[in-house]
């Protein structure tokens, strides 16, 4: 068949997924150390606050952006999954149904399932269809929330009450800046490195094969909507573990989690940092906090930066400021002698 | 229980109050390789769609190597040896080349990743994505992932569109060897007729939905309603 290669052209190598897992453990081991020291070189425990803040809602970029990466699909409403996750943790404390350990695993497995079912029925829809519906899901559940007084607290929100000790740390490890911080760091680097794992395993490929062509997928041989409604509830109990570390950390909700505003926000941090690479999106969420500070120092009017951030990257940078440093890395070992 | 590789049994497909195919029946033997032809609207790719599963409900039945898959998904139908390609080139542009022939061949649980990549020249673009490769070479992907796994039956959609005639004629030439070799049926939807008449056992002609004429390549040629209706001069 050599007769037939003729005039190929010559392209970047491909993405293929090569599994580096030793390499890439080192990284997040590294990475889960260099969270230990951060405390140690911070002494303000606002700097702190806002930095555990942040790295919580970085867990919840991360899920979105997971969602985008490896099934195409911009979800409006991901504070459901959040939001769902904390109340859990608030009413289990109200109504002791089960051990706070087990409600841990239990706001983390709610979400997912929850996502992995309506996913069934939502990920073949068109985009935008996706996007609307995740969006009307999250308001209903904010709406309930709001307007369940009763059990919820609705506008006021509801204390999450905690034990003493959960999985046999002192709950004041959860809730002291310092210590919360590493927990939250930790917690996000494993994300960050299961779900490259998964976005490089087979099924992670498979699943870009969806995303970029479900019938051809079909066509040779595969299902494609389960594994599409898996990346779903994937994202979901990301999100959920974010829900999870708020409510530990704040011990108090409000239905403001479960709000559009909250989602936004975190699309906004994934687009920023971009989703072509996993943690693209808590790069976005540290910049997206950074430049909020900042903004909110000079202006009530933070928004309008943040805004505008979000259009200079949508126009300039459309695979996030992930993706230009992924493009300076490529070029940058062909520039050597 | 029939002892042909794939038969479509008066398949009948309707858009509206237009009949795209209208009780159009085929019968594969074993490792034939089989022209269909006709001039656009004919029902060419509509009849590949019904016999694959694509598109809307389908009359009629189809049978691969005896067993009635009519109800079956596009992927079980796959997997369970019948494969096809698209008229337009129908690859995964983010992904690499080997990276999306492997992804097939795993479907199909035939690990012959490496020996398609070689048959088709495709090996040397392994490392690649298949947004940066030449046209002519994701037509070839396309054919790759459609053979990939030794699939019983192949239905092809116009492989050669957009090929050089040098190119056409050495894929004729593989797809020879393949039904050969491999013992693939081939099914070959192909505007190109020196494609079509050098490589087809038999020619299956449909215009205006329906089956014209069936043959070998001399008795197409020699048939004056097909060269009334499709071939004119064009085999002359």
């Amino acid at each position: 068949m050599n007769g037939l290669a003729v005039a190929r052209s010559s392209g970047m190598p491909g993405s293929g997924a090569r599994a580096r897992v030793p390499s890439f453990l080192i990284a997040a081991a590294v990475l889960v150390a260099a969270g230990f020291a951060v405390p140690l070189l911070v002494g303000s425990q606002l700097a702190l606050t806002l930095m555990t803040q942040a790295v919580i809602y970085a867990i919840l970029a991360v899920s979105i952006g997971f969602l985008i990466r490896q099934n195409g699909l911009a979800s409006f409403g991901h504070a459901a999954f959040f939001g769902m996750a904390a109340y859990l943790m608030a009413l289990n404390g109200r109504f002791g149904w089960m051990p706070a350990e087990a409600a841990v695993l239990a706001a983390v497995a709610l979400p997912a399932a929850f996502a992995f079912l309506t996913g069934l029925i939502i990920v073949r829809l068109p985009a935008l269809s996706f996007s609307m519906l995740t969006l009307a899901v999250a308001q209903s559940l904010h709406e309930l929330m709001l307007r369940w007084r009763a059990v919820a607290g609705g506008d006021d929100g509801m204390a999450v009450r905690l034990p003493s000790r959960l999985f046999g740390v002192g709950i004041e490890v959860f809730q002291s800046p310092a210590t919360m911080f590493v927990v939250c760091w930790g917690a996000l680097v494993v994300v960050i490195a299961l779900l490259t794992v998964v976005a490089r395993s087979r099924f992670g490929v498979l699943t870009i094969a969806i995303r970029e062509n479900e019938e051809r997928t079909r066509y040779v041989g595969y299902r494609t909507l389960a594994p599409r409604a898996l990346v779903f509830a994937l994202s979901a109990a990301a999100a959920g573990l974010a829900g999870v570390l708020f409510s530990l950390y704040n011990a108090f909700v409000t239905p403001g989690i479960l709000h559009w505003s909250l989602s936004g926000e975190a699309l906004i941090m994934a687009v920023v940092g971009g989703a072509q690479a996993v943690w693209g999106p808590a790069l976005g969420a540290m910049i997206f906090f950074i430049v909020k500070d900042a903004a909110g120092d000079l202006t009530e009017h933070w928004p309008a930066i943040i805004g505008t951030l979000l259009i200079a990257v949508t126009v300039l940078l459309p695979q996030g400021i992930s993706g230009l440093l992924a493009r300076v890395a490529a070029i940058a070992p062909r520039r050597k002698p | 229980m029939t002892g042909f590789a794939l038969e479509g049994i008066e398949l009948s497909r309707r858009y509206g109050g237009f009949a795209a195919l209208d009780q159009v029946s085929l019968q594969l033997e074993p490792g034939e390789i089989r022209g269909l032809i006709g001039p656009n609207g004919a029902g060419k790719s509509t009849l590949m769609d019904a016999l694959c599963g694509r598109g809307g409900p389908t009359g009629g039945r189809v049978t691969l190597a005896g067993r009635d898959i009519s109800r079956l998904p596009a992927q079980v139908r796959r997997r369970a040896g019948l494969a096809r390609s698209f008229q337009k080139t129908n690859v995964f542009p983010a992904l690499g080349v080997r990276e999306q022939v492997a992804l097939a061949a795993r479907a199909a649980e035939t690990d012959n990743t490496d020996e398609v990549l070689d048959v088709l020249g495709l090996a040397e673009l392994a490392g690649h994505r298949a947004a940066d490769i030449s046209y002519g070479d994701q037509r070839r992907l396309d054919l790759a992932l459609a053979l990939v796994g030794r699939p019983s039956v192949l239905l092809l959609d116009e492989p050669a569109a957009g090929l050089s005639i040098q190119e056409s004629l050495v894929l004729a030439r593989l797809l020879k060897e393949l039904a050969g070799s491999w013992k693939v049926t081939v099914l070959l939807v192909e505007h190109d007729m020196e494609v079509i008449f050098s490589v087809s056992d038999r020619i299956t002609v449909l215009n205006l939905g329906r089956v014209l004429a069936q043959g070998t390549g001399e008795e197409i040629r020699a048939n004056a309603e097909v060269v009334r209706a499709y071939l004119g001069s064009s085999v002359e």
